[in-house]
């Protein structure tokens, strides 16, 4: 694949993560914190995004494991996965957490259980598409090619 | 005095905070940010220093308020995450309101009202929700020369 068709893949790809509600407005706010000082700048705010993420969504599942479940706890915890997602524009996560929040309040176990799985799908496809974009990203660098906005 | 701000270049800043003829203004701005979650942090850092201020982060409440009492008059502005565990904004806050004259700005992914309510009632100077835009960032300067003009007059 040539360059420009490379780089009419990402345009694409990119955009149909936004219009398919994966991403928000907020990436777009990132992708321009970008710059010649900071050339990797949203690679590793979605790398840290990734650590965090992975880190809470055992713990919330430990949590639902337990014989008492701390609600309190797992409130705190879904909160902060909200908070990141937020602050990178994983936007499907984020409103699945605000749910996620609503049934550890009503501490409804079946609720937060139903809630965990969905949340760790989406944040599955999340990073694959996120991993795949960076990839392409790569592809054009290593070509001798620019990053389209 | 002059002081750097995180880009390596200097600004007028003296260190007393006064703003006579720093034209610069609001470059420079020394803030101080507070958040347990690393991916926010991150993003705050970098949004603030894109707005050409001065940033420290912090990712523990205690921690900052070290910094705050060590080195006193060396910010002009704290902006603080609500939910942190150990100590949260809210306990910053009134910390900071007892001991110094600095504005406080609250951060949150909860917009839940009541919350909101407490942050202001406890003298948050502003409570912006998450996630906060860059444009948000450009204007907090505002609290800062407001403070000083109230404790002015």
């Amino acid at each position: 694949m040539d360059l420009v068709q490379l780089q009419r893949q990402l345009v694409d790809y990119r955009t149909s993560l936004y219009h398919e509600g994966f991403l928000d407005e907020q990436f777009t706010q990132l992708q321009s914190l970008q710059d010649e000082n900071n050339p990797d700048f949203v690679v590793e705010v979605v790398s840290l995004f990734f650590e965090d993420s992975e880190r809470l969504l055992n713990e919330l599942s430990k949590a639902l494991e337990q014989q008492v479940i701390d609600f309190k706890r797992m409130d705190a915890q879904v909160h902060q996965l909200k908070g990141s997602s937020s602050s990178i524009g994983a936007h499907r996560v984020q409103k699945l957490c605000i749910v996620f929040r609503n049934y550890c309040e009503a501490q409804n176990v079946e609720g937060c259980l139903k809630c965990l799985q969905q949340v760790k799908h989406e944040y599955g496809i999340i990073k694959t598409k996120l991993e795949s974009m960076f990839q392409l990203e790569q592809q054009i660098l290593n070509a001798g090619g620019s990053i389209p906005v | 005095m002059n002081s750097s701000n995180g880009n390596g270049s200097m600004s007028t800043a003296s260190s007393s905070g006064a703003w006579n003829g720093r034209d610069q203004f609001p470059a420079g701005l020394r803030v101080l940010v507070v958040d347990d979650d690393q991916t926010c942090l991150m993003v705050f850092e970098k949004m603030l220093k894109t707005c050409l201020y001065q940033v420290t982060k912090c990712n523990k409440a205690e921690t900052a308020l070290s910094v705050l009492r060590e080195h006193k008059n060396e910010f002009d502005i704290v902006i603080s995450d609500v939910h942190m565990p150990d100590m949260d904004g809210f306990e910053l806050l009134k910390h900071i309101n007892s001991e110094m004259d600095l504005p406080v700005i609250l951060i949150s992914a909860d917009a839940r009202k009541q919350v909101v309510m407490k942050g202001v009632t406890y003298g948050a100077c502003d409570y912006l929700i998450k996630p906060v835009r860059i444009e948000t960032l450009k204007n907090i300067w505002q609290h800062v020369v407001r403070k000083k003009a109230r404790n002015t007059f």
